[in-house]
C-alpha cells in the first residue's frame, strides 16, 4: 500500500487531536451540567444565541461574493432565500422550501443567461 | 387503546421518533455533498492519507473545522496551532451543548455522550426544531440519533469518495447553496418572539460585518451579539409591560 493509503505519523496526530478536542467541546456543557438548573438568563441568552449563529452563518452565504456584499450578482440568491423563507413560514417543512428556493435560483439564472 | 395511553407509550413510539429524525434529515445530505468532496481531497493532500481522511471524517465529523485543520496543515503551519484553528472553529457547538444541556436531566451517562457525538448544524438545527414544535417529545434521542443515522454514514462515504477518487460535481448545480436555504427553512418556526427575530437581525449583521475574521470567529462574535441583543429585547419589553401595568392602575 503507498503512503498516500496510510498517511504520515503528523497527519494522524492531526486526526487525532482534532477528533478529541471536538468531543470535548460537544460533551461540555451536556457532561458538566445535564439536567442541573442553570442561572435562567443565562439558558434563555443560549436559546437566543441559536438564531443569532445561524442567521451569520447563512446570511454571508446568500448576499456576499469573494468577501463583500455584492446585489449585483447576489440578486438571484436573494430571491431564492426569500422564496424559501416564504414557503417555510407558509406551510413549513424543509424539502419543499428547499426545492421552490433552488427551482427559483435555476430559473432566474436561465433567464438572465 | 393506544389512543388512551399517555404521552405516545405505544411500543413503536420510539421507532416513529427515530424514522421522522431519519427522513427529516436525509433531504439535508444533498447539501453537503460539494463540500465532503473538497474535504476528503483536502485531507490527502494533507498527508492524513487515504485512510486518515475517511478517519477524519467520521470521527471529528466537523465539516468546516476539517478544513481549517487541512489548510493549515497544508501551507506548513505547527501542528498544534493547526489542530488548535480547527477547534476554534467548533466552539460555537458549545452553545449546542449548552442548549441542549437543561432537557437531559433523565438521561443516563451513555445517553449524553452519544447526543455530544453526533451534535452538528444539521442534527441540532433539526432537533430544536422537532423541541419547538413538541414532537416526540418522550422520545427525543431517538429522533436525534435518526437524524445521525441519515447524516453521518453519507458524509462519511462522500469523504471517502473524495479522498481516494478525487471527484467533484459540477460547480453550475450549486447544489452548496441548499445549505444556507435548509437552514433558512429550518430556522423560520425559531422566529417566534421579538427577542428571537431582533438576535437574528443582530446575528445576521454580526456575519457579514465580521465576515473576514480568520476562523469563523466573526460566527462567536455573532453569538455573543444575538444574545445580548435578545435579552436586551426581552428586558425593554418587561419594563413596558410593567409600566402598562403601573399605569392602569
Amino acid at each position: 500500500m503507498s503512503p498516500d493509503f496510510w498517511g504520515t505519523t503528523e497527519g494522524w496526530i492531526a486526526v487525532i487531536g482534532l477528533t478529541i478536542g471536538t468531543f470535548l467541546i460537544r460533551y461540555s456543557f451536556i457532561g458538566l451540567f445535564a439536567g442541573k438548573k442553570l442561572p435562567p438568563r443565562f439558558e434563555r441568552g443560549v436559546q437566543l444565541a441559536v438564531p443569532a449563529i445561524f442567521a451569520a452563518i447563512v446570511i454571508p452565504l446568500v448576499v456576499m461574493a469573494s468577501g463583500r456584499i455584492d446585489f449585483a450578482t447576489r440578486w438571484p440568491y436573494v430571491a431564492a432565500a426569500l422564496m424559501t423563507a416564504v414557503i417555510a413560514w407558509w406551510r413549513g417543512g424543509t424539502f419543499v422550501p428547499v426545492s421552490l428556493g433552488m427551482a427559483t435560483l435555476y430559473g432566474l439564472q436561465y433567464l438572465v443567461r | 387503546m393506544s389512543a388512551a395511553s399517555p404521552s405516545g407509550a405505544r411500543p413503536d413510539a420510539k421507532r416513529d421518533a427515530f424514522r421522522a429524525g431519519f427522513f427529516e434529515c436525509l433531504m439535508l445530505v444533498p447539501s453537503y455533498i460539494p463540500f465532503a468532496l473538497v474535504c476528503g481531497v483536502a485531507a490527502v493532500q494533507a498527508g492524513m492519507g487515504q485512510l486518515g481522511a475517511v478517519a477524519l471524517a467520521a470521527f471529528a465529523f466537523a465539516g468546516s473545522s476539517q478544513a481549517v485543520l487541512t489548510q493549515f496543515i497544508a501551507s506548513g503551519a505547527p501542528l498544534a496551532i493547526a489542530i488548535l484553528s480547527g477547534l476554534v472553529v467548533n466552539l460555537r457547538i458549545m452553545v449546542y451543548s449548552a442548549a441542549i444541556a437543561p432537557r437531559l436531566a433523565n438521561s443516563t451517562r451513555k445517553e449524553r455522550m452519544l447526543w455530544a457525538a453526533f451534535l452538528v448544524d444539521q442534527t441540532f438545527l433539526s432537533n430544536e426544531a422537532r423541541h419547538q414544535r413538541g414532537a416526540f417529545t418522550a422520545h427525543p434521542l431517538a429522533f436525534f440519533l435518526g437524524c445521525a443515522a441519515a447524516i453521518w454514514p453519507p458524509w462519511v462515504i462522500t469523504n471517502a469518495v473524495g479522498a481516494f477518487v478525487g471527484a467533484q460535481l459540477p460547480a453550475s448545480w450549486q447544489l452548496e447553496f441548499t445549505i444556507p436555504l435548509s437552514f433558512i427553512a429550518l430556522m423560520i418556526p425559531f422566529l417566534q418572539s421579538r427577542a428571537h427575530v431582533s438576535s437574528a437581525l443582530a446575528g445576521g449583521a454580526a456575519g457579514v460585518l465580521l465576515f473576514a475574521l480568520p476562523l469563523k470567529l466573526g460566527l462567536i462574535a455573532a453569538c455573543l451579539i444575538g444574545a445580548c441583543v435578545g435579552l436586551l429585547v426581552d428586558t425593554l419589553i418587561s419594563a413596558r409591560a410593567a409600566r402598562q401595568k403601573a399605569s392602569e392602575r
